[in-house]
């Protein structure tokens, strides 16, 4: 390095380099200046200089100082290398394993090159470059403990575990005896332990046991040892020894879920779907029953048995497990229940059970067959159960009846109104669920989880600015805004998210949705430091764990979310360029022509104020930023807080495409991604990428309503398109013409008879009808009175159901909306869309949307003047509380209430 | 009594971050609404304004109001005590009170008084067992109540200031 300088200069650039190194970049910024001054054309100082303008943040000085110095000396391995670290600064790993690969053809053995490669290639997955990049460094320096490791774990992670094994084997044969020290032990442990996960991987699993066991004094993760120990013998078909093992497991662990598991199926009593015949019950009841007695503290052994009991047996069962719970009061009971409700007949015996505890405690203030007297409490605990189970199985109105009468019995207990609120925001009343969110929220302003509850409510019910208000009561330096985001914060960024494209607020709706897109970008960026450090601490088993995780980070449910809801803006961006958005907000398109143009310059000044001030505080900052120390600490002010540039792109599908693309990658068995596929290239023009998502729609589920939907309209479309005149079009339509009779539904029936066949099959669904009467309506305008009738001549049966003491509706709030949407706007018939509200007002009365007579929307209702006076949080409104002066328990003495008035 | 299961009842101080369980006892209690004096009163108490809690549920409350007399004296008035009606009859008033009064054995507290309605037998038998006595009837002391007169009950804390 600097070898064309002289001696002196030589030294001032190993000097620059130490600088840099040690993060003293003005010093090294002097040196380089120094060598310049006589050699201005010093290609390798030239990079040097430009690397360290980098870390002081002058981002294109540093680029072009690095691409001059490269140019001078195109021959230089450093001028490279300076460029590969400036490009992996800026995260641009492609390039930079490019500059890395084009400086190793300079210096083909130059270790820390080589190194800074290997790291790149795992970080992009390159991984046949990383056998072969980890290969020449263990050649290079073989008595290296890391370059053994990292070679394994590049086979490993080639899916070559059997060659990884060879590997670190072949490193053990060249320790010593007594290794390892003391200070290496755990190290040592978990290599060894690494080393047998990956004969289990390679299928040798006699193998893997014998080293196991072999092993097994050096091994210092006793835990671990034990159940790789039991994962190989069950594997093996030792499941005697298996069964011995977990419960030896269990006793370390009883509540641990996966080694009853473990212990079922060694004894041949586990099935993947819950489904078991009567004998297996038998003999799941008898192992519960002795394990019960072995492991009293357990709740996992109490709870297990209810997934497998069934009927009387179930019930028993289960009012033993409830009882003690109700009495102690432990408010996450019923979401510890609720997955027994998807099978069948289980929500049912638990109505039965739970009222017969009820009436129990009501008359005699005990459990039914106990002569123990229960606490006041268990009644209120009943009731908050009761009501959240009449909620799950949308029976809205006894489910508040309940959550009220509790609130009546004990005022103080929190739960009660966060359940309160859900219960109402499930009803269709969220504006109110938001108003008892909140109320919960004041009851203990210490307690963040209820202060996020509250703020998700506030979201759902697009009161935005009270939900920022109410978000920064617990973010520390009160810039709520970046704070959020910089905790990557999600749930709210989704939430907030919705709720401005639901307002129509598209550039802040995308900026929301991108932020969380962002996260997961950082989420895949933050592995890049542990490719090296996990090598160096020998967590080995983690490290592969964790790649494997990022490789499927993007199917990640918040991420679907993001992309999904970026996508929909995108497209309605498309749809209704900002432009002529008269329809952005609806209060403009109701003003006079002269008042929008007022209102438009009003905004406009607005903006550029705020823009102004935004880059004035920007400038500011990054300049007070840089005069200290060279480091950014002072966060920059957001340029653009009103997504307003993200919405002046020019190809907003070209955008959404891009997000499509990880969806369709990440999500492929998600209906909506497809969905969403079809939308955006039907816009798009893009008729085979159309079709493609209509066959995956068919392929996830072809009798649902919007498969339907995309299926006919794809053909309705293609066959109203003209006729191809290009080579390319008719190649198109050739394979269209092929694949047409595949297509079950379409064989040998024209459209309208798919649709009529479509809903033959679908009569009594409310959802199917709507999509038929859509179709009948896309493919015959003339046919829309026809479309509406059948629309309107659905029936809203009582769903079917055994023993339910309640009758329920079938048709949910939301299908509900979404067919006065299609009546209202699709169809555009106003009158049917009215008439249709009307008779859902009467099915969801607390439905704001349908301003239902209970819902906040009816201005007489309760829940009307809770919201009105939300802020006064005063919510016991009924004057059923004690008389001042009657004491009504036993006539004990202790029990009293007084009066006091305030004096002023 | 009744309840054969041992609950433990504990005491806990009001605060900025909880006075809302407070405002929902007081609701619930009393068919007076409370201003924001009481409530600052009952926070400058310190600790002799306490919530109850019967487990984890808060179910009862005793606030005072400390007065400063002439000669560094303090008197104590509780202004409220009461307890949910489901969970009364567990000792948890008396529990209350309990706090208050060994609190009150500070030198410097030379009573404790408050305000009963008249017809309110059993309260008053309640705060005589604690050593409460009448020493006053105000009549129309309750404007939406009847009947409207209470009386004072006070207990004599301090020793050293007896006069008599």
């Amino acid at each position: 390095m600097g070898a064309s300088l002289p001696a002196k200069e030589a030294n001032l650039f190993k000097l620059i380099v130490k600088s840099y190194e040690t993060k003293q970049y003005k010093k090294g910024l002097k040196a380089a200046d120094a060598i310049l001054k006589k050699f201005p054309d010093h290609g390798e100082t030239l990079s040097m200089k430009g690397l360290t303008l980098n870390c002081m943040d002058r981002k294109s000085e540093a680029y072009e100082l690095v691409r001059q110095g490269l140019k001078n000396d195109l021959k230089s391995h450093v001028c490279w290398h300076v460029y590969g670290l400036l490009y992996r600064s800026d995260r641009e790993y492609r390039e930079a394993i490019k500059c890395y690969r084009n400086a190793l053809k300079i210096d083909p053995d130059n270790i820390e090159i080589l190194r800074d490669l290997s790291l790149l290639q795992a970080q992009m997955r390159d991984l046949s470059g990383f056998v072969e990049t980890r290969q020449q460094l263990l050649t290079l320096k073989p008595n290296h403990r890391m370059n053994w490791i990292g070679f394994a774990v590049a086979h490993d992670l080639n899916s070559n575990a059997s060659k990884a094994f060879e590997i670190l084997e072949a490193y053990e044969g060249t320790l010593e005896d007594d290794h390892p020290p003391e200070n290496e032990r755990c190290e040592h442990g978990e290599m060894l332990l690494y080393k047998i996960s990956l004969l289990e991987k390679s299928g040798l699993f006699e193998r893997a046991l014998e080293e196991l066991h072999k092993k097994e004094p050096k091994i210092v993760d006793k835990l671990a040892y034990k159940e790789q120990e039991v994962s190989l013998l069950v594997k093996l078909g030792h499941l005697e020894e298996g069964e011995k093992l977990y419960r030896i497991l269990l006793s370390m662990n009883p509540d641990n879920y996966r080694y009853y598991e473990g212990l079922q199926k060694c004894l041949g009593l586990y099935s993947d779907n819950g489904h078991y015949s009567l004998d297996e019950i038998e003999g799941l009841d008898a192992l519960y029953k002795s394990l019960r007695q072995q492991y009293k503290w357990s709740s996992a052994v109490k709870r297990i048995p209810l997934d497998f009991l069934q009927g009387e047996k179930f019930k028993e069962a289960a009012d033993n497990y409830i009882r003690p719970l109700l009495t102690k009061g432990v408010p996450s009971l019923f979401s510890d229940l609720s997955p027994l409700y998807h099978h069948p007949g289980k929500a049912d015996i638990l109505e039965q059970l739970i009222l017969e505890l009820e009436h129990s405690i009501r008359t005699a203030g005990q459990y039914p067959g106990s002569s123990e007297k229960e606490p006041p409490s268990t009644l209120m605990w009943i009731l908050f159960l009761l009501a959240q189970h009449y909620d799950k199985r949308g029976q809205h109105e006894i489910a508040l009846s309940k959550i009220d009468e509790a609130i009546e019995h004990t005022p103080t207990v929190i739960d009660l109104y966060s359940v309160k609120s859900r219960i109402l925001k499930h009803s269709g009343d969220l504006a109110a669920a938001a108003a008892f969110s909140d109320e919960a929220r004041c009851m203990d302003l210490a307690d963040r989880y209820i202060n996020s509850e509250c703020v998700k409510r506030m979201l759902q019910a697009d009161q935005v600015a009270l939900a920022e208000k109410t978000a920064v009561l617990f973010t520390k330096d009160g810039d709520q805004h970046n704070n959020l985001h910089d905790m990557q914060c999600m749930w709210y960024e989704l939430a907030s998210g919705e709720s401005y494209f639901r307002q129509g607020d598209l550039g802040r709706a995308l900026k929301k949705f991108l932020a969380v897109e962002k996260h997961y970008a950082d989420i895949t960026e933050d592995q890049f430091d542990f490719h090296s450090y996990c090598l160096r601490k020998m967590t080995l088993r983690t490290y592969v764990e964790m790649l494997a995780f990022q490789d499927r980070l993007h199917s990640h449910i918040y991420f679907h979310k993001a992309a999904a809801g970026a996508i929909r803006c995108y497209i309605k961006l498309f749809d209704s360029p900002p432009k002529s958005a008269a329809e952005e907000d609806e209060d403009m398109s109701k003003l006079l022509p002269s008042q929008k143009k007022k209102m438009r310059q009003k905004q406009r000044k607005a903006e550029a104020r705020a823009k102004k001030e935004a880059e004035e505080k920007n400038e500011e900052s990054s300049t007070s930023g840089v005069s200290k120390s060279g480091k950014r600490h002072v966060k920059p002010v957001d340029p653009d807080p009103r997504g307003e540039k993200l919405l002046q792109i020019q190809d907003p599908l070209s955008e959404a495409a891009k997000y499509l693309k990880l969806l369709q990658k990440s999500s492929p068995d998600s209906l909506e991604t497809h969905l969403l596929a079809f939308e955006l290239y039907m816009r798009k023009q893009k008729i085979l990428l159309a079709f493609q998502a209509v066959k995956q729609l068919l392929r996830l589920d072809a009798e649902h309503p919007d498969s339907h939907r995309c299926l006919i309209k794809f053909f309705h479309k293609v066959g109203s398109m003209n006729a191809p005149s290009m080579d390319s079009e008719k190649l198109i339509w050739s394979v269209l013409e092929a694949e047409r009779p595949t297509i079950s539904q379409l064989h040998e029936k024209s459209l309208l008879e798919a649709n009529n066949s479509f809903l033959e099959n679908h009569k009594d669904s409310l959802m199917h009808r709507a999509a038929f009467a859509e179709m009948l309506y896309t493919l015959d305008p003339n046919k829309k009175s026809e479309a509406v009738k059948l629309i309107e001549d659905s029936t809203n049966d009582l769903a079917p159901r055994n023993g339910a003491i309640w009758p329920v509706k079938e048709w949910e709030l939301k299908d509900c909306v979404a067919v006065h949407k299609l009546l209202g706007s699709v169809l555009d018939e106003q009158d049917a869309a009215s008439r249709w509200k009307t008779r859902c007002a009467e099915y969801f009365p607390y439905s704001t949307y349908f301003e239902g007579r209970h819902s906040s929307a009816s201005p007489n209702s309760a829940l009307n003047q809770k919201c009105k006076n939300a802020e006064n949080g005063s919510p016991n409104h009924s004057v059923g509380a004690q008389n001042a002066n009657s004491i009504t328990s036993n006539g004990n003495l202790e029990a009293f209430s007084k009066l006091s008035i305030q004096q002023s | 009594m009744g309840v054969g299961r041992e609950v433990s009842i504990s005491l806990d101080g009001v605060r900025d971050k909880n006075i809302m369980q407070l405002r929902k006892l007081n609701i619930a209690l009393f068919p007076v609404r409370y201003n924001d004096n009481y409530y600052a009163d009952a926070l400058a108490s310190g600790e002799y304004t306490k919530l109850a809690y019967y487990s984890d549920i808060c179910v009862g409350a005793i606030a005072c109001r400390l007065e400063k007399k002439d000669g560094g004296a303090v008197r104590v008035y509780i202004m409220t005590l009461g307890v949910l009606a489901p969970y009364r009859g567990l000792g948890i008033g008396t529990k209350l009170l309990n706090h208050v009064l060994d609190l009150c054995s500070k030198p410097n507290i030379s009573e404790v008084y408050l305000h009963v309605q008249t017809n309110n037998d059993e309260a008053i038998n309640f705060y005589k067992k604690f050593g409460f006595e009448i020493t006053e009837t105000i009549q129309n002391y309750y404007t939406n109540i009847t009947p409207p007169d209470c009386y004072v009950l006070t207990k004599q804390i301090a020793p050293s200031s007896t006069k008599k």
